[in-house]
């Protein structure tokens, strides 16, 4: 499947042409994912995840092992659902007045996707937020894990692993 | 910025401070003026006992914390030789960090400006070119400066930058030893493992706005509330059934003294011992634990060990807290700027399971991410903003004076909902920074 290096070498095979166009299709399901999110239209962002779902964003480090270390995020279905109930709330402070955001998508690479299936992509944003007088940019990776539904793309997974993740940071309620 | 209202360094700096912290009112410079913050420099956080980190976090020989005392950069670390020691992280030669890294093993830690090294004890083992140094320059009193004083209890590591001073037991005091101890005992071995990964959170207000309150949840964290109301064990509100928040709950604020506080959940939630039972139970490895503490402590000491699930919510002045499932470290960075350091705790004897359900809990409401911890930052930043208005400049902690009562071991005790846990803060801070008793 495709990857950085057969793009380079062998850019306009019949076999590269259709990868363009599933990569294409997974860069719009990035882009739509970004926008409800950066909108905070978590209703309909939540039903981009099929039922068994995981976001993650671990912690200190890029990878751990989650029985014995804490994340910053370790969601199944019912947590991210409590989550998102709190932020819908009108007295999630931290989100009184809602971050600013605007995130860009990019660096979009297939890791081991099939059209037919989905499988994990991986790619790099940047998101910008404004709040409470300062602007934060917060940049980093995220591996999403695709699965195709009905003819649907849905996320089954999504790990965001934060550039400053063992850093200080103050508040990261939104969805990032 | 606003004009100072004291004249540091003069003779009646100590009056003024006194003035500033008054029974049941303190003046809002306490929190706002960088003056008081330069002073709480070096007549707290170059004084007092302050908390370190855990034994476990250094387990093996060569493992080393990066961790900060006030300003003064210090190194936990086990020396090859199994002692726990704090060393100034400052080479002796021109002062540079000798380490950068926030934790690690080492044989040695290097100065890179100038290439000395210095063992795992704080020894100074080479000096480059050393032909440059006469016959006074002895390289046995060039190792790493030891922090003054270093003292334990039960594995948690606190150091004084003072030479003399009271003792880490006169300090802690018996009722908030006995407090820290309800966290340790949660283990039926007796053993916790302070590594189960750090949230650090800044935000924009001072160290003391992190205090110890229990009027506070159900408006900071309403949100919060509001989830537990649908689901009674979402996060933490398996430990918090029955909104303890209210005066007409069992729970207590407790000022234990030296300026260590809690709140007192532990009669709330012995009358919730079944449904915790319940809730451990549905975890694998949770009967037996349950089992474990009856065979480890006694009848009442285990179901109470049990109920209170290892929160003892003591604050240790003036940078330590046990709450939850974490080990706190306040760091202050300056006057309108702290860093919450909070490192979960894995319980010694128990399943993973059981360890993992506690980090998931610690997850949904502490940290950048969580639901309760950016709230209290929001509002410390508000308090901090607000407090900038000087018009009438007292910030209130009168709440419950008139009817908090002195318990049998000598602790002060409100309800709930009352500033007690506060008015003993203040009143060690007032001690601290005027010599005052």
């Amino acid at each position: 499947m495709m990857n950085a290096e057969t793009l380079v070498n062998d850019f306009a095979s019949p076999a590269n042409l259709r990868d363009w166009q599933a990569l294409r299709e997974v860069e719009i399901f990035l882009y739509r994912e970004a926008e409800l999110a950066d909108t905070h239209r978590y209703d309909e962002w939540f039903k981009l995840w099929t039922r068994e779902l995981l976001y993650w964003v671990p912690c200190n480090t890029d990878d751990l092992d989650p029985k014995r270390k804490i994340s910053f995020v370790y969601d199944d279905r019912d947590k991210l659902e409590e989550r998102l109930y709190r932020l819908g709330t009108k007295h999630a402070h931290s989100q009184q007045p809602k971050s600013r955001l605007a995130r860009t998508v990019s660096n979009v690479l297939f890791e081991d996707y099939e059209p037919a299936r989905g499988g994990a992509v991986i790619s790099r944003f940047v998101c910008g937020e404004a709040r409470g007088g300062e602007q934060t940019v917060w940049m980093g990776r995220v591996r999403h894990t695709l699965v195709r539904e009905e003819g649907r793309l849905l996320m089954k997974e999504k790990k965001v692993f934060l550039l400053n993740n063992d850093m200080p940071m103050g508040n990261l309620t939104f969805i990032i | 910025m606003n004009q100072p209202i004291i004249e540091w360094g003069h003779p009646n700096t100590d009056a003024a401070l006194a003035g500033l912290a008054q029974e049941g009112r303190v003046h809002s410079r306490l929190y706002t003026d960088p003056g008081i913050f330069e002073l709480e420099m070096q007549r707290i956080f170059s004084r007092a006992w302050i908390y370190i980190g855990h034994t476990s976090e250094v387990p093996k020989g060569g493992d080393y914390q990066l961790r900060r005392m006030g300003r003064t950069p210090v190194i936990l670390v086990r020396g090859r030789d199994d002692e726990v020691r704090v060393l100034l992280n400052r080479c002796r030669h021109r002062g540079t960090q000798v380490t950068e890294t926030e934790s690690g093993n080492t044989k040695f830690f290097r100065c890179w400006y100038h290439g000395w090294a210095y063992d795992t004890t704080g020894k100074l083992v080479e000096v480059t070119e050393p032909g440059g140094y006469g016959a006074n320059f002895r390289k046995e009193d060039m190792g790493l400066t030891p922090v003054p004083r270093v003292d334990t209890y039960r594995q948690f590591v606190f150091a004084s930058l003072a030479p003399e001073g009271e003792s880490l037991a006169q300090s802690l005091g018996g009722p908030a030893s006995k407090i820290i101890d309800l966290l340790v005992d949660a283990s039926p071995t007796g053993s916790i493992h302070v590594d189960g990964g750090t949230h650090k959170a800044v935000y924009k207000g001072n160290w003391k706005l992190v205090g110890m309150d229990g009027y506070h949840p159900n408006y900071v964290h309403s949100s919060v509330v509001a989830a537990w109301a649908r689901n009674a064990e979402f996060g933490i509100g398996a430990m918090h059934r029955e909104d303890p928040f209210v005066d007409a709950a069992p729970s207590r604020t407790r000022d234990l003294g030296h300026g260590h506080c809690m709140l007192d959940f532990q009669q709330h939630r012995l009358g919730h011992y079944e449904q915790h039972c319940g809730f451990l139970k549905k975890i694998p490895g949770g009967e037996k634990y349950i089992e474990d503490m009856y065979r480890a402590y006694d009848r009442d000491r285990a179901k109470l060990l049990i109920a209170l699930a290892g929160d003892p919510h003591i604050g240790v002045h003036p940078n330590m807290q046990l709450i939850g499932n974490q080990v706190r470290i306040v760091n202050p960075l300056a006057v309108d700027r702290t860093e919450v350091v909070m490192t979960a705790v894995r319980l010694g004897g128990v399943s993973d399971e059981v360890n993992a359900v506690r980090l998931r809990q610690h997850e949904s409401f502490y940290g950048p991410a969580g639901a309760g911890s950016p709230d209290d930052g929001e509002i410390f930043e508000r308090a901090q903003r607000g407090m900038m208005a000087e018009v009438e400049p007292w910030v209130d902690l009168s709440r419950g004076m008139e009817r908090e009562e002195t318990d049998a071991d000598g602790t002060l005790v409100g309800r709930i909902t009352d500033e007690t846990t506060q008015r003993g803060q203040m009143r060690r801070w007032k001690a601290l920074m005027t010599g005052a008793k």
